[in-house]
């Protein structure tokens, strides 16, 4: 590790563990208010659960199976980049961090196809259709919009930082030394699939 | 003083392999198709499916919490600060049970 001096606040000082805190404590809150949504969709679903089985069966359980592999795939390929930057290839980690975001807007396009097919079919709420549905039916749809809306906002967020993090690892100022921000985004990305781990099951598979 | 060199060290100078990454990916997958498979093919269980799809999840999620967040090598004060956030949530979870429960 090298040394130098730097004055507080000058704008050059370093601290790849307090930004790495910072990160986690951040993350922390994410958990929670996912957290909270759980909860308000264990409640619904155990006071509805015939008619949130009946509306699951509106999913495509294999779109998301496919979705599922390829945010798995990217959290691989992220980490993998962290690895290679930390060997000091930075080249080998742009290549796997583009591949991060071309997985970002795969699972992109299959969702904004998954939503396609409820608008169409007038599942969004207001919607004719939704509005003839069971009430139990469009409580699940409005969770399922608003918490897979909500992931996918994520989705969008995360691969714009990868993106940034791309463009400094570019220009030299995320490299072997110094890679926080790339680590960092990271840990946001893997955070994003972690919540699509549950909200896959939740509302894909109930059976 | 010791001590604080040693988790610096763990800190910044552990490079997970990119086999190890790979092992955790074939992992992940493997737990997804078998809830996928589970959901779908052994649909009788009702509840029981509930339950192993989100013992599944949670299996799914420990392996990226651990590996790919690095949680394993990291210090223990990242391990003990989200056991403080699950235990918030569980209570959380426990007192809306029982108002659920008791209405």
């Amino acid at each position: 590790m090298e040394h130098s001096f730097s004055l507080p606040n000058s704008g050059h000082n370093y601290d790849a563990k307090a930004s790495k805190l910072g990160m986690w404590l951040f993350l922390y809150t994410e958990l929670l208010l996912f957290g909270g949504l759980f909860m308000v969709y264990m409640v619904y679903r155990a006071l509805n659960p015939d008619a949130f089985l009946i509306a699951s069966f509106n999913l495509n359980v294999w779109l998301g199976t496919i979705n599922t592999v390829v945010l798995l795939t990217s959290s691989m390929t992220v980490a993998m980049s962290i690895t290679a930057i930390q060997k000091g290839n930075s080249k080998l980690s742009l290549i796997l961090l583009a591949l991060t975001v071309a997985a970002a807007v795969i699972f992109l396009v299959i969702k904004y196809f998954e939503w396609g097919a409820k608008i169409e079919h007038g599942f969004w709420p207001g919607m004719d259709h939704f509005t003839n549905l069971p009430f139990g039916e469009q409580l699940y749809f409005y969770l399922y919009f608003f918490m897979t809306g909500l992931h996918g906002l994520h989705v969008v967020v995360g691969m714009v930082f990868i993106l940034i993090v791309m463009k400094k690892i570019k220009n030299g100022s995320q490299n072997k030394n110094k890679n926080q921000l790339l680590e960092n985004s990271g840990l946001y990305w893997h955070l994003v699939d972690l919540i699509w781990i549950y909200l896959f099951p939740l509302f894909y598979l109930i059976h | 003083m010791s001590n604080t060199k040693n988790n610096h060290m763990e800190d910044s100078y552990h490079i997970t392999g990119y086999a190890e990454h790979f092992g955790t990916w074939v992992s992940l997958i493997l737990l997804t198709f078998m809830t996928v498979f589970i959901s779908v093919f052994g649909a009788d269980l009702n509840t029981l499916t509930v339950a192993t799809a989100l013992f599944i999840a949670s299996v799914k999620a420990l392996v990226v919490a651990y590996y790919f967040m690095h949680l394993k090598y990291d210090p223990k004060i990242y391990r003990i600060m989200i056991l403080i956030v699950m235990s918030m949530f569980v209570i959380f979870l426990i007192m809306l049970i029982f108002d659920y429960l008791t209405r």
